[in-house]
């Protein structure tokens, strides 16, 4: 068998995985397929996804089906005002030990989970928002001097309400940064809205079966970063990350007036793994323009920042990176 | 190419109205080749623009890109060719794969549907164009040139009896004209009066013909002047050291050339009188004044370049310590200045000293020879002296000749000045004048003139020779007012001067209508000033009385006198500016005036006013 053909092999194992994915958390969540999309686009590429809608749209309910899905160890954490960091990493507490000796122990906190759902993250404290943040980039903690690993897979889904700003605590753009990223959960359609509810409020509750396992996925992992990225493609990334700045080569007006900063670099890593992703999941062997575009809004849309004008016209972010996307050639030289 | 085709009737456009506005305003041909050029620059431009955007270097896989994003196969083929090129070594198995699976799925590609070669719709209204344009190229438009109307030839007017005035002046100058040139110049200003007076010019051929004779006279003049004045001073405090020369210094101090060329004369006429030499004393102390004052100017002239000499290098020696980036202090600048300033001065003094030494030359020779004379014999030396006496009467003569044409630039200035003045309310103005001109020569209709200007509300009293003579008052639909006395009215919107006792009686005459005149003493009614009559039995009956009486008759002397200056104006504004009794009051006047003037007491604005004030009341013949 050629290198090709085993290429080929593994390609269409991943999308075989992907969908019994879908499929499972299809029977549990109705439609978003998207988010799901989204959510998994996230979990292959080892990253993380911060979900913003209204309450009620089923976005613990996602994830929550994602990890028994997946078999894995799962945690849900509902940011308060109150938390503390360490209610989430753990604390050292004194354990009775053999021969009546007492001893410190380290009790590991809820982070330490493959699959980690931080509800209304922006309820907490900047404090505790920024010891789950450190967990989720360096996807290890340190209490005192002792440094604790955290188990791979490591994926955190962060919530948050757009309505009730009230008393919560908005991440800071360094923290936003660290999302791989932003998924607007939208309001069901009424055919959405018939299935939820009949799927509900019956007697019959539906249950999902792990259908795949941790190992499967590290290693879905490991083929995502295979993908290959042709030149023109990676360059297309690059420019449309250049043309979110203000003072980038080919931002359109639209930027330059309403744009305060533009996207990290981050961003464009973001567009280019999710692209590899995307074209995993159609059974394409190297990712397109096409993906990239696909891609750009979630990577990009919290990476931008306003500037004073654009708050005040209400401009969103997402329409900035559309206007970008529909003026920027393909090809350059 | 739409882009092109986009853009392409912009620049056609403009070069159709460029090319229209050429055929139908015919502009000179300068304009032409402008306007053309700016009509064929937009055309320009988009040639270039296409030629570069053909040449211009495309992106990489442009192509592939264009098939994958018309067949919808997500950068396949871009994708596959992109890692094609890469060396079988480095390509990854997925790499490998992709490269299959764009050679499986892309079968049949149409690069006609990548890049279709469609002709934009807008072409055809670019090849509309393109065709008008042609079409206006080859049109021939036929129009009207309307010609500039021929100038009007308006010829400047004066009044005659200016004219008189400036021929009067001109034959006094010339009369008094001694210096050639200064003659000339009157000839010129003479023919230029004789012109105005044929209406052979326009205003602005009279000022230029001034402005001509203008700046002859003022060649050089002031400049010659004070040099020539600064030269003499010099030689007068040379020759003030002498006791024999002392008169001639004095006289020299004092600018008078011609006491300066007697008292030079009695000079020389002393050295000659062996009778009565001067001592040798007296004479060496001459000789020593006469040689400085000869060589005054040359050491004038030497000093002033000496200090320039030393200026110079002061300057230099300043300019040596300038930094080698050319920088300076500000203090070595501030004196470089100063120098610099320093020197301009001096080079002025020394263009005077030249000046004055080229004019005095023959007199300093005439003294220096003197000086020389002086030291073998007195009567030789007188004989030098006297040429320079001589030369001292020429220079007289050339002050002379400067007054003279002093004399010529006043008077055209004054004619300047009253063209100027003139041009305001021409017609209306000089026929004011000829009427006023006639009065002033007591040429008046005897009070036959009735007028009425400004609507009536400006009314004229016109004196007449006799008194009793009334002007025609203006009566219309108001009953007729007694008028008592004249009214003299001299110039426009001046005042009414009445004129108590010199007429009077009823005036009921009509609008313009000259009225016939009552007796002088008769009460006038209406009228608000008291008459000059009484009543008849105002006095009573006459006296009886007893006594008997003797008319005796007493001649009164004739002193030669005359009458009073009041009386002489009055009688003038009566009788026009005629009569030996007027001339003088008016002399007496005007001398008074011209001293007023030069004093410099009138601001220079109203000099005109004053001047024509005496010029139009002037003695007639």
């Amino acid at each position: 068998m050629s290198n090709s053909e085993r290429a080929r092999e593994d390609v269409e194992r991943f999308r075989e995985r992907v969908g019994k994915l879908r499929e499972e958390i299809a029977r549990v969540i109705v439609g978003n397929r998207e988010i799901v999309d989204g959510t998994l686009t996230c979990m292959l590429s080892g990253s993380h996804a911060l979900l913003e809608g209204v309450p009620g749209l089923g976005k613990t309910m996602l994830v929550r089906t994602l990890a028994d899905c997946v078999g894995l160890k799962f945690s849900r954490i509902q940011f308060t005002p109150d938390l503390m960091p360490a209610d989430i990493i753990g604390t050292t507490v004194i354990e009775d030990g053999e021969r009546g000796k007492t001893a410190l122990e380290f009790r590991k906190g809820p982070v330490f989970a493959n699959i980690v759902l931080a509800d209304e993250v922006n309820r907490a404290t900047p404090k505790t928002q920024s010891a789950l943040l450190e967990a989720m980039q360096e996807h290890r903690v340190t209490v005192g001097r002792t440094t604790y690993t955290i188990e791979e897979p490591y994926f955190v889904l962060a919530t948050q309400n757009p309505l009730e700003m009230e008393g919560t605590y908005p991440l800071p753009e360094a923290q936003l940064d660290r999302f791989f990223f932003k998924l607007h959960v939208p309001f069901p359609s009424r055919e959405e809205l018939h299935a939820i509810v009949d799927r509900t409020t019956t007697d019959t509750e539906p249950k999902v079966e792990h259908v795949i396992t941790r190992d499967e996925i590290l290693e879905m992992q490991k083929l995502v970063r295979t993908v290959p990225v042709a030149r023109h493609v990676q360059d297309f990334a690059i420019r449309v990350l250049q043309a979110t700045h203000p003072d980038g080569e080919d931002a359109p007006e639209q930027v330059r007036r309403f744009v305060r900063t533009g996207a990290s670099p981050r961003g464009a890593q973001a567009m280019l793994l999710a692209a590899r992703v995307r074209a995993l999941f159609d059974g394409r062997f190297a990712a397109s323009i096409d993906d990239v575009k696909a891609s750009a809004l979630p990577a990009l849309r919290h990476r931008l920042l306003l500037n004073f004008e654009g708050e005040a016209e209400g401009v969103r972010a997402d329409d900035i990176i559309q206007g970008i996307l529909s003026v920027l050639p393909e090809a350059k030289t | 190419m739409a882009r092109a085709a986009r853009l392409l009737p912009l620049p056609l456009l403009f070069s159709i109205a460029a090319l229209t506005w050429i055929k139908v305003a015919r502009p000179a041909a300068d304009t032409e080749r402008t306007v053309l050029w700016l009509g064929l620059i937009p055309l320009a431009l988009f040639a270039g623009g296409v030629l570069e955007s053909w040449f211009r270097r495309q992106p990489r896989h442009r192509g592939a890109i264009l098939l994958d994003r018309a067949h919808g196969l997500h950068d396949r083929v871009t994708n596959a060719l992109t890692f094609a090129e890469l060396p079988a070594r480095e390509r990854t198995p997925l790499m490998d794969a992709a490269i299959d699976d764009a050679l499986a799925t892309v079968t049949d590609v149409a690069p006609r549907r990548a890049a279709p070669l469609r002709i934009p719709r807008e072409l055809a209204f670019s090849a509309a164009l393109l065709v008008a344009l042609a079409g206006i190229l080859l049109l021939e438009v036929r129009t009207t040139r309307v010609l500039p109307p021929e100038r009007h030839f308006d010829p400047l007017e004066m009044s005659a009896d200016d004219l008189e005035l400036f021929r009067d002046l001109a034959a006094e100058l010339e009369r008094q004209a001694q210096d050639p040139e200064a003659a000339a110049a009157v000839r010129r200003f003479n023919q230029l009066i004789e012109d105005i007076a044929a209406r052979r010019l326009d205003r602005t051929e009279v000022f230029q013909r001034m402005a001509e004779l203008d700046r002859e006279l003022a060649r050089g003049e002031q400049a010659d002047k004070e040099a020539l004045e600064a030269g003499l001073a010099r030689i007068a405090e040379e020759l003030e050291k002498a006791g024999l020369s002392r008169a001639v210094s004095a006289a020299l101090k004092q600018r008078n050339l011609a006491d300066a060329e007697k008292a030079m004369r009695e000079l020389a006429e002393a050295l000659k009188n062996k009778k009565q030499a001067p001592s040798k004393a007296e004479l060496e102390q001459l000789r020593a004044a006469i040689q400085k004052a000869s060589q005054a100017s040359q050491a004038a002239l030497k000093r002033i370049e000496s200090q320039r000499q030393k200026l110079e290098e002061e300057r230099k020696s300043l300019l040596e310590k300038q930094q080698p980036d050319g920088g300076m202090n500000e203090q070595t600048r501030r004196l470089l200045k100063k120098k610099e300033r320093e020197l301009e001065r001096l080079d002025r003094e020394k263009d005077r000293a030249k000046r004055a030494e080229r004019q005095l030359s023959k007199l300093d020779r005439e003294l220096a020879q003197a000086a020389q004379d002086l030291m073998k014999e007195a009567g030789l030396s007188g004989e030098d002296l006297e040429r320079a006496a001589e030369d001292i009467n020429r220079m007289a003569r050339e002050e002379m000749s400067d007054q003279e044409k002093e004399d010529l630039r006043k008077r055209l200035q004054e004619l300047r000045e009253l063209l100027r003045q003139q041009g305001k309310d021409g017609k209306e103005r000089l026929e004011r004048l000829r009427r006023f001109s006639q009065r002033a020569r007591g040429q008046q209709g005897g009070g036959q003139q009735g007028e009425e200007q400004g609507g009536g509300q400006q009314r004229r009293g016109q004196g007449g020779e006799r008194p009793g003579e009334g002007q025609g008052e203006a009566g219309g639909s108001q009953p007729g007012r007694g008028a008592n006395g004249r009214e003299i009215v001299l110039g426009r919107g001046s005042k009414s001067i009445p004129m108590p006792g010199m007429g009077g009686g009823e005036s009921a005459g009509s609008s313009g209508g000259a009225g016939e005149k009552s007796g002088g003493s008769g009460a006038s009614e209406g009228g608000k000033e008291p008459g000059t009559g009484h009543d008849d039995k105002l006095a009573g009956d006459k006296s009886e009385l007893k006594g008997r009486t003797q008319d005796v008759t007493a001649a009164a002397a004739d002193t030669g006198e005359g009458t009073a200056s009041s009386q002489v104006i009055y009688g003038a504004a009566e009788r026009g500016f005629v009569g030996r009794g007027y001339q003088k009051v008016y002399t007496d006047y005007q001398t008074v005036a011209e001293k007023v003037m030069d004093e410099e007491k009138i601001p220079p604005g109203y000099r005109f006013y004053v001047q024509r004030y005496f010029q139009l009341i002037r003695p007639r013949e």
